[in-house]
């Protein structure tokens, strides 16, 4: 079957319906209805605001956009410079008092016991001790 | 007159936007479609009382968010949407009421027609609105839409939401079930 054809099937495929039973559905209305519908619909719309559609936006609507974008950022970049400060700060904080609390022996069982410092925070510290003796020690030789 | 009036729906679009002229401007909008939607809302809820009620409703909901129709569909196209899922909630509802399934559409539009005091057509015109109504619901709505207002497919497309091939796919399954209908009913 050639396109044509498939169109002129698609086309008439509602003949039989349309052949026999025409468009005619055999619903009326009462007389002069429409004009009389049209008459009490209008008379019975209520008042409703319209928004004109060429209203010129005012300096503030413009910039808003512009001005949230802005803080938005701002917000983010205050988040993160805080956060950065705060985790650094604490890091170091933590590395000190864990040097100084395992610098003390008496304190080291304690704080073994109790679970405050793990083998790997003393095996870290032992680590980074060791490095910087062999530092000590290579600058010596070096001078 | 008004009605004499030649209707320019973009002149219309315009004027609905104005406070001073947008009830004017609606006025003439209600004069040019009333009649285009009466009929596809009264094939969808077929009795003339019901008809006109989801007709004012449909004028009125179109009237009260008038201010949110900008202009990027054409208005009747909007005015079919609205009507449509009137048409839809109304027979919904009733169904409801009358204690029937919401898949029992055939009855209860049946019903509704043997009814109907503004309904003149003969034994062959009320089996043929038996079969429409035996169909499935959006098969209905297309055939009406095609069949009896011509609508094109694309117009169909936009009101609908369904592309154009699944609808001419619907057509032409609804055409065959009326045909089967008829035949096995005659």
């Amino acid at each position: 079957m050639t396109f044509t054809s498939q169109i002129g099937v698609m086309k008439h495929e509602d003949s039989t319906i349309l052949n026999k039973y025409g468009k005619n559905p055999g619903f009326k209305v009462p007389e002069n209805y429409f004009a009389d519908f049209n008459q009490r619909m209008t008379e019975m719309l209520p008042d409703v605001e319209i928004t004109p559609v060429d209203a010129k936006p005012t300096m503030w609507q413009r910039l808003k956009p512009l001005v949230y974008m802005a803080a938005m950022f701002a917000g983010v970049w205050c988040m993160m410079s805080v956060f950065s400060h705060f985790s650094t700060s604490s890091n170091l904080q933590s590395v000190r008092a864990v040097a100084e609390q395992l610098h003390d022996d008496n304190n080291l069982d304690e704080l073994i016991m109790s679970g405050m410092v793990s083998d790997y925070d003393i095996l870290s510290y032992e680590d980074s001790v060791m490095m910087s003796n062999e530092e000590n020690i290579s600058d010596e030789i070096e001078k | 007159m008004a009605s004499h009036e030649k209707y320019d729906e973009a002149a219309i679009v315009e004027q609905l936007h104005d406070q001073r002229t947008c009830k004017a401007a609606f006025g003439k909008v209600i004069e040019h479609y009333s009649s285009q939607l009466y009929w596809q809302i009264r094939r969808m809820v077929i009795d003339h009382d019901d008809a006109n009620d989801v007709l004012q409703n449909t004028f009125m909901k179109a009237w009260t968010n008038i201010d949110n129709f900008r202009g990027d569909a054409k208005l009747s196209t909007w005015l079919y949407k609205i009507a449509i899922n009137e048409s839809i909630t109304f027979v919904n509802k009733k169904k409801v009421m009358n204690q029937l399934s919401l898949d029992d559409d055939e009855s209860f539009l049946v019903n509704q027609l043997e009814s109907d005091v503004w309904f003149d057509g003969d034994q062959a015109q009320i089996n043929l609105q038996k079969a429409i109504a035996s169909l499935p619901e959006k098969q209905r709505l297309v055939f009406n839409l095609r069949y009896y207002d011509e609508m094109k497919y694309d117009q169909m497309s936009e009101i609908l939401g369904t592309s154009e091939g699944a609808l001419k796919a619907s057509y032409h399954h609804a055409v065959k079930k009326i045909e089967q209908f008829l035949g096995e009913t005659e």
